[in-house]
């Protein structure tokens, strides 16, 4: 449907105890905005949309079953994040930080060609963020991180 | 164009994770960086306009859904253009655990959820009818802000 076009093909979903105090935080430390909220009645969120750039993450909760809340979890997670920005990445990292973000790691140039700095919601989902700061080449990323690279097709 | 999300999905094996997930989802293998042992330190797979990351457990806070009793703290949605029905049956012939078949939502979209071999979720769905924010509302007796 032409609705649903202009969303990519892959969202990351996200599961928080308090789903509204989450898309709150998403939107103020992250600068996301809210595209659609699906409420279940009883304070919890069974489907959201909120966008950055051209693309989407839902978030939803609260987990039942085997969905989880790293916060209730020992803070450990079965995924995260990876957030590509094409610019003003050490001026979200300042604002994540204002916003209780944890700062993992700092921002810094990584030796692929991104700055990238890495941190935990209010929820203690692990998130990174990324910036293409030098483009390499394949040849130039292997020699760079001393890892074997392989490319079957695609931009990576 | 890079897309601005992508998911990174920890996993004990993760090259069987990508040898799997290419056989179930047709995912595309885009960038496999390997240390001098031969193990995984990165990978790219792209389906679509998008990509997802395929990595190890790295820490003891970053661990597959086998090694913490099946739960997930996040999962992935997939949303294609056509044939849903056939993507499931794809995806189960290559050994997904099924969550829920292929079922008509309130909103519009066809939808299953499967588990992969360590246990990560994920949601696939097609949109196959136009529904308003009215209709999905009255239809589900839930509260609906804001629509696609």
């Amino acid at each position: 449907m032409s609705t649903r076009a202009n969303l990519p093909t892959i969202g990351p979903l996200l599961w928080y105890r308090d789903p509204f105090a989450a898309i709150a935080w998403l939107e103020r430390a992250f600068g996301f905005e809210r595209r659609m909220v699906v409420e279940d009645g009883q304070g919890g969120v069974i489907h959201s949309e909120l966008t950055l750039g051209d693309g989407y993450i839902m978030v939803v909760g609260p987990p039942s079953g085997r969905a989880v809340s790293p916060v209730a979890f020992g803070g450990r997670s079965t995924q995260s994040v990876h957030v590509q920005l094409r610019d003003g990445l050490d001026a979200l990292c300042e604002r994540a930080r204002g916003a209780g973000a944890a700062i993992e790691r700092e921002p810094a140039d990584q030796p692929y060609g991104d700055r990238v700095f890495t941190c935990r919601d209010l929820e203690d989902h692990p998130w990174s963020f990324g910036q293409t700061v030098q483009s390499l080449s394949m040849e130039e990323m292997a020699e760079a991180t001393g890892h074997e690279i392989k490319v079957q097709g695609g931009t990576p | 164009m890079t897309p601005t999300f992508r998911s990174a999905l920890f996993y004990q094996d993760p090259k069987a994770a990508i040898a799997w997930l290419e056989k179930a989802f047709d995912f595309e293998l885009s960038m496999l960086l390997e240390d001098a042992d031969g193990n995984l330190a990165h990978s790219q797979m792209s389906f679509g306009d998008s990509y997802v990351m395929i990595g190890q457990e790295w820490s003891a806070d970053h661990k597959s859904p086998k090694s913490v009793g099946g739960k997930n703290t996040q999962t992935v949605n997939i949303h294609i253009d056509t044939d849903i029905d056939a993507h499931f049956a794809r995806a189960k012939a290559a050994g997904a655990e099924i969550i829920a078949e292929p079922e008509t939502q309130f909103y519009g979209d066809r939808t299953y959820r499967c588990r992969d071999p360590e246990g990560h979720m994920w949601t696939i769905s097609q949109t196959v009818s136009d529904v308003s924010r009215e209709e999905a509302e009255a239809a589900s007796g839930l509260k609906i802000t804001g629509w696609r």
